[in-house]
């Protein structure tokens, strides 16, 4: 049986041990370290005559806060750092909020979304799955497009007149789960590829194909763009974590400007795509339930698939901490 | 709370602490052992810096470390690897060179700069 002293052990070294980062493994290995340390130590005092109980209860003590020492195995894991989070979360939020009202029109009060020559026409009695594809592939084209010009206009704009720094705080060692968190945002840009306008369960009723949306259409509207402005951030400040560089994110400001036009330019020119019709594909009739099998399939593995990394970068310790540097 | 100066020499004491147990893991030392040696050297380090800087050390490839499961209960020793051997020479000199400038600047040059394992030299 267990006394009291080796409980609280115990509990203190799940403690420092949810406090680290790193795979199971690595956690168990540092663990293992602490204890057998602190095992020492105990040993060194019940050798001059203390009581066990006694002695762990001081160790432990003197060992300090276990979440503490438990961080110290992961230094530096900021992502966004304390002084960069005001004008973060203001360009985010401002932008998210747009794009929010924009989309949220568009799709839900059934009114075309249009800025300027850029227009996308609400989904509203969907020709077929091709069309609503080409739909939804237009107005990720639009939010991909957009999100990368703003991205780089407003890093530009903000360094030009001396606004804080936009950039996500990253430390060279903490490279591997930082990767881990980018590649996962770029999954979850790809899985709301599927938003609620393919994502969806298709009905075979008198008039056709309905469709019966599985996602609530203006929250997943909102998810790209805060994902792909993340990715975009990490991205870059990877580049300048690996190259220590600015021409480095220079130049990935230039390019995201130009495939953010590429993307513009390339949803204006495909406007004809949301007249598809099942006869454009020649698939007639069987290809509607296809199609819509396999988009709810892939739909529906896409995300599968994203769970399975979020659970995989939570154990390698993927945190977004705010954090003083 | 710490005030500013236990901050300043909790930093300073960090880097020291990190080519001090350079050198000492000449020798095949576990985590302890390396806690005790450094305080018996007047730099007592906590494990919650000293075990961190060793797994760094080790990702950087300055250190190789492996689990002697043999004794009473596990540890994990750590040794220079050859790359860390080839480092120290370059740090012991520029530890030197850090701490003449350093004491030139405080006025007081060091006398006697020794690295533990190192040879000692007289100013």
């Amino acid at each position: 049986m267990a006394t009291r002293g080796q409980d609280s052990l115990h509990r203190w070294l799940d403690d420092a041990s949810a406090a680290m980062a790193g795979t199971s493994e690595q956690r168990r290995d540092m663990v293992l370290e602490l204890e057998s340390t602190i095992q020492d130590r105990v040993e060194e005092r019940t050798r001059h005559g203390e009581e066990r109980e006694r002695a762990i209860a001081v160790v432990l003590k003197g060992m300090g806060d276990p979440a503490e020492i438990g961080s110290a195995y992961a230094p530096g894991r900021p992502l966004l750092a304390l002084h960069h989070t005001r004008p973060f979360l203001l360009n985010t939020a401002s932008l998210f909020a747009a794009h929010f009202l924009l989309v949220l029109g568009a799709t839900v009060a059934d009114r075309e979304l249009a800025l300027g020559v850029l227009r996308i026409p609400p989904i509203e009695d969907p020709k077929s799955v091709l069309s609503v594809c080409g739909h939804a592939l237009r107005t990720l084209l639009f939010d991909a497009g957009l999100v990368l010009v703003l991205f780089t206009l407003l890093s530009r704009v903000g360094r030009a007149i001396r606004f804080p720094r936009l950039e996500l705080s990253v430390r060279p060692e903490r490279r591997r789960n930082l990767e881990g968190a980018f590649f996962l945002a770029l999954v979850l840009v790809v899985v709301n590829l599927f938003r609620d306008d393919l994502l969806a369960l298709y009905v075979r009723g008198d008039d056709g194909v309905a469709q019966v949306p599985l996602v609530g259409p203006g929250l997943v509207s909102c998810v790209p763009w805060l994902n792909l402005w993340l990715g975009l951030a990490l991205a870059r400040e990877l580049l300048y974590a690996r190259y220590r560089e600015r021409r480095w994110t220079l130049g990935f400001d230039l390019l995201s400007c130009v495939a953010g036009l590429f993307c513009l330019l390339l949803m204006v020119a495909a406007e004809r795509l949301v007249d598809l019709t099942p006869a454009h594909a020649a698939l007639g009739e069987a290809g509607d339930g296809l199609a819509a099998l396999l988009n709810t399939a892939f739909g529906l593995i896409a995300l599968a698939a994203a769970a399975l990394l979020a659970a995989k970068a939570v154990r390698r310790g993927v945190r977004i901490a705010i954090l003083e540097r | 709370m710490p005030s500013l100066f236990d901050k300043i020499g909790a930093e300073l004491k960090r880097g020291l602490v990190q080519i001090a147990a350079l050198c000492l893991l000449q020798e095949r030392l576990y985590g302890y052992q390396l806690v005790k040696i450094l305080a018996s050297h007047g730099l007592e380090t906590e494990e919650g810096t000293l075990y961190p800087l060793l797994r760094r050390l080790e990702a950087q490839g300055l250190l190789l470390s492996e689990w002697d499961t043999q004794g009473a209960r596990p540890r994990k020793y750590y040794l220079l690897s050859p790359q860390g051997m080839e480092a120290l020479p370059r740090l012991r000199e520029a530890w030197e060179e850090i701490a003449g400038a350093v004491g030139t600047i405080l006025g007081t040059p060091v006398v006697g700069t020794t690295l533990p394992g190192g040879a000692k030299e007289e100013a």
